[in-house]
């Protein structure tokens, strides 16, 4: 009797270990297949040959600086330097016209109860469920007829003037804010201006810089768009000059995507709760 | 759809009998606006509502006078002259035809709104004398756009920026969808309209029709497949990170983040490097004896289906995972706590609670994501666009109606045929989110929970 107590209790005991070990190699496993595909990157970027052919397996044989260096030296055929600019200018100007242009719309969808504001988010959504570049093509028809391609300005202004369709996150975070903090100040007879820069701007600050980096990092990675509109090699930002390298600059790729992707994950690990909540709030909200 | 029609007679007839009415009761002030803009204005000595109207009719009459009238008739004939480059003759451009056209089109709904808020205004005016109140001055007005009317002051960029850049293409795409606009009817050769002729292209056997059921097959199948992987395996992985018995999920949660991160172009053009007939996967395999496998050429139809679909699910599981997680912590203990008491084995715990909680909470991402899917762009752009299948126009058997509708305008200049698919994606994709929208009840509750 006692002895089938014990062992029943044992056979527990073995059952949990076994389904921990269980886990924790599926976890690993997991962990592996996400983790594998940077490692080769990161590797191949420090390989000391540029090529992918002349690698037998996976990883390099031996390790070098080459690839960074001619990364930035040998600017001849590949001007990453350039490259690296002209990211830097579009995104920083798109991530003040962005966030200015996002923060004030999705305050006012989310405070004002006018009459077209329905109206407005309808057709903001019905916007939306057009295939991305549907536009696209049209604005690079346009802008091949008017000759204004290949102007990195281009792409800053249809950014930051297709941006306040993405309102929604922003939105989600003003609705959290109580009318009765507003309350107060309208009481005194603070005009909506005021209560806006004194009150609502400070109050928004974690949205604002949520919205600040994103809109900053777009740039990094958006292929499309650039690809079409900016044909001279000079003006490439760097996802259009990454993806022009071959098999045989191999290395040269992955030390690029290293050197951009590094930031952008640094990034992304602090953004990551505002990320779930965005997420989330997008699941509730439809 | 005989009672719709109805129902529109009567909204119509209603509207005509009000705006009688209105005009029956209207003084002499409103009536004055109705013939000029701006007068019934002055005539409530709001000097400057009155030069605003006034300016907008004249400058609008102007406007349509010399430039706005010829541009909407050039909509409708997009050009007769045609242009001649060898003898260096000028000839009307059609596309720049269209374009305008279109802008007068907008700025004359622009103005009749202005005409209609002119009369509005000044009949609102007339109520507020009538009350004994005096009409509000110059001054007053400025200081309503950064009060009462706020929002107008900080909406005029955004809608403008969208106007623009979001609606004027969409629309002019529309458009495009009934012209026969594309090589080798590219300015300097006249476009003209062409109706329905591109969709019946698009729907019968001809050269276009086989290719668009082929592609519209697989991607049917492409988005149902990668949208049930992908979340199957993120709600999966999400569990298995919630489970108690597992230690450090902060640490283990770090490498589907990392993969979520990094830049899609960067991932997707190292899996085409790593799947190439020279990568790394095929050199093992060569260097073993064996013979290289055809993933990503052009024989390797279903290799590449999928190796697609593993890879948009190594980028998008990660995401899933994410909001799946966000949305077990919101599961409510107790719950749990009461399954325990009356006996309920871990299985049954899960069966019972966590699926239906999740399933119901991400419902409406599903349907996002599935339309996400549906449009995705990127997987198969990085790793066969350069290949193009026999039996296929223009694309090939990996090829998602996205890819087709880039490779045909982009790479071939099919432009109007590129905007009838883009219009047929659009009401695929708007009727199914349509449907879900409308019936989902977040969104019919958007503001109970302010």
């Amino acid at each position: 009797m006692n002895d089938v107590l014990v062992h029943k209790g044992m056979n527990r005991k073995v059952k949990r270990v076994l389904g921990a070990v269980g886990i924790y190699c599926i976890l690993l496993v997991v962990c592996a297949i996400f983790l594998f595909p940077c490692l080769w990157l990161i590797l191949s970027s420090f390989s000391s040959t540029g090529s992918l052919y002349d690698v037998p397996g996976f990883f390099p044989e031996s390790y070098s600086f080459d690839a960074f260096i001619k990364l930035f030296t040998d600017t001849s055929n590949y001007n990453y330097p350039k490259w690296l600019l002209n990211t830097l200018v579009i995104a920083v100007f798109n991530c003040i016209f962005s966030t200015m242009l996002i923060i004030g719309t999705a305050y006012v969808i989310s405070y004002f109860q006018f009459k077209s504001r329905r109206g407005l988010m309808k057709s903001a959504l019905v916007l939306s469920m057009f295939p991305s570049f549907m536009g696209m093509t049209v604005i690079y028809i346009l802008m091949t007829q008017f000759n204004f391609v290949n102007n990195i300005w281009g792409l800053v202004l249809i950014y930051s003037c297709t941006a306040p369709l993405g309102y929604l996150v922003q939105k989600g975070f003003f609705d959290t804010i109580p009318q009765s903090i507003y309350e107060a100040a309208k009481i005194d007879g603070a005009t909506n201006a005021r209560i806006f820069t004194t009150i609502t701007l400070p109050l928004a600050k974690p949205i604002i810089v949520y919205t600040a980096l994103t809109s900053f990092a777009w740039p990094w990675s958006d292929f499309i768009l650039p690809k079409l509109l900016l044909i001279e090699k000079d003006n490439w930002t760097v996802a259009v000059g990454l993806m022009q390298l071959g098999q045989n600059e191999f290395a040269r790729f992955a030390a690029g995507s290293v050197f951009i992707a590094i930031p952008i994950v640094v990034l992304y690990f602090f953004l990551v709760k505002y990320m779930v909540n965005g997420m989330t709030s997008g699941a509730v909200k439809g | 759809m005989k009672r719709a029609f109805r129902r529109l007679g009567t909204k119509i007839s209603d509207s005509w009998t009000n705006f009688i009415n209105f005009f029956k009761v209207a003084n002499v002030n409103v009536k004055a606006s109705m013939g000029l803009m701006g007068l019934g204005q002055f005539m409530y000595r709001q000097v400057g509502r009155g030069i605003m109207y006034l300016g907008v009719e004249i400058l609008g009459i102007l406007f349509f006078a010399i430039y706005g009238f010829q541009w909407l008739i050039g909509l409708f004939t997009l050009g007769t002259v045609q242009g001649d480059p060898w003898t260096g003759k000028d000839g009307d451009n059609s596309v720049i035809f269209m374009l305008l056209g279109l802008m007068s089109l907008i700025l004359l709904i622009l103005f009749i709104t202005l005409y209609i808020s002119n009369i509005r205004d000044v009949s609102r005016t007339s109520k507020l004398v009538l009350k004994g109140e005096k009409p509000k001055n110059f001054r007053e007005d400025l200081k309503d756009l950064l009060d009462k009317k706020f929002y107008k002051t900080v909406l005029f960029l955004p809608l403008l920026g969208t106007i623009v850049f979001s609606v004027l293409p969409i629309v002019f795409m529309i458009l495009i969808a009934f012209t026969n606009y594309g090589d080798p009817i590219i300015p300097p050769v006249l476009v003209d309209w062409v109706g329905m002729e591109n969709f019946v292209r698009i729907f019968s056997m001809g050269d276009i029709g086989p290719t668009f059921f082929k592609i519209l097959g697989w991607n049917i199948l492409w988005a149902i497949a990668t949208t049930l992987l992908n979340y199957v395996l993120g709600l999966l992985l999400a569990i298995l990170l919630n489970k108690k018995i597992v230690k450090g999920k902060f640490f283990w949660r770090l490498f589907p983040i990392l993969a979520y991160a990094i830049p899609g172009f960067i991932t997707l053009t190292a899996f085409k490097f790593m799947f190439a007939q020279g990568g790394p996967i095929n050199n093992m395999i060569t260097s073993n004896g064996g013979d290289p496998i055809p993933f990503l050429t052009k024989d390797g139809t279903w290799w590449a289906r999928g190796i697609g679909l593993l890879i948009n699910a190594w980028l998008t599981v990660p995401s899933v995972m994410l909001l799946a997680t966000g949305i077990l912590s919101n599961i409510n203990n107790d719950l749990y706590e009461a399954a325990k008491i009356d006996g309920a084995s871990s299985m049954r715990q899960f069966k019972d609670i966590t699926l239906p909680f999740v399933v119901f909470a991400t419902t409406p991402t599903l349907i996002t994501s599935f339309i996400g899917n549906f449009n995705n762009f990127g997987v198969f752009y990085f790793l066969r666009s350069t290949i193009t299948s026999d039996g296929y126009f223009v694309s090939n058997d990996t090829d998602l109606l996205i890819n087709w509708l880039y490779r045909l305008s982009i790479d071939k200049q099919y432009y109007s045929i590129g905007a009838a698919i883009s219009l047929i994606i659009f009401i695929i994709t708007s009727s199914i989110s349509l449907i879900i929208y409308v019936k989902s009840p977040a969104y019919k509750k958007e503001d109970t929970f302010r």
